[in-house]
């Protein structure tokens, strides 16, 4: 047999430890694009036609494409906002409060581009609301403003969220203050009050 | 002289994978995913021609030309990841 076959099965190898230790789900998705390129040459130079040509176009091309939308609709965080403001975000008002508000947003982007988390804003009427898709589980993290709640001093901008373990990651950093909302022991209706 | 070719290619495909290891920018491994399909698949052609058999060489003609289509769609479903 010729030499280069051995070079070249030697690059399947290679790709697919390049996949396996990639541990951002979107650049691992690149990589198996790569991967499927490269075994559909492996499969067709030992001869197998017919398995190289399901490999490019079953498992490069459909894999792929499903495997991206599983990716972009579960590695996400949805923030519940009031409308308002989220309409204010979107037009990119120059104000006091939405400036605090579009400040902090990018610090929960950058906190969450740690973990590959992407953070989608969900618009809501008002803070009952708010409430209300928190306790559904609608979305993951709501924001408040202290005058929502009397009697709490400090940041008027703080999160609440469902999830233990947003709510440790949140809390890790300074800028951002997060309380812990336990859904069990809450009954939607009293919120409604 | 076609089997020195083929080294040459081979040692043109390590390029891009040494690019798509190199966590950057998710275009830049997207670059590195376009390089590397078009190159494996010219190299399926040249394959084809240097044990002249025409059933690689559709294979080749194939995925090279399947290859683009599967870029536009992951390209995409990235952009709007980044626009959101």
């Amino acid at each position: 047999m010729d030499s280069y076959v051995y070079i070249i099965t030697a690059l399947l190898p290679l790709a697919a430890s390049m996949l396996v230790f990639q541990t951002n789900p979107y650049h691992a998705l690149v990589i198996r694009g790569v991967l499927g390129a490269i075994s559909a040459l492996v499969y067709a130079i030992l001869g197998a036609a017919d398995v190289a040509l399901t490999e490019a176009l079953v498992g490069t091309l459909l894999a792929i494409t499903l495997y991206a939308v599983a990716v972009r609709s579960s590695l996400v965080l949805r923030l519940g906002v009031l409308k308002d403001d989220f309409l204010a975000i979107e037009q990119d008002a120059d104000q006091d409060h939405t400036n605090h508000l579009k400040q902090k947003l990018a610090n929960l982007r950058v906190l969450f581009e740690k973990y590959h988390l992407r953070v989608e804003l969900v618009p809501y009427l008002d803070h009952a609301d708010l409430h209300h898709a928190l306790i559904n589980k609608e979305v993951h993290v709501i924001y408040t403003q202290s005058d929502a709640k009397a009697g709490y001093t400090g940041d008027s901008f703080y999160l609440n969220t469902r999830l233990q373990r947003i709510h440790e990651i949140l809390n890790a950093d300074p800028s951002l203050t997060s309380v812990l909302v336990d859904i069990n022991a809450l009954n939607p209706k009293e919120v409604c009050l | 002289m076609l089997n020195l070719v083929l080294m040459a290619m081979i040692v043109a495909l390590l390029i891009p994978l040494y690019q798509a290891w190199r966590d950057e920018d998710i275009w830049q491994t997207m670059l590195a995913l376009a390089s590397v399909s078009a190159k494996s698949a010219v190299m399926i052609l040249l394959v084809s021609i240097l044990r002249d058999d025409w059933m690689i060489g559709i294979v080749g003609v194939i995925i090279l030309s399947v290859g683009n289509a599967g870029f536009m769609l992951l390209a995409h479903i990235l952009k709007r990841m980044g626009d959101s």
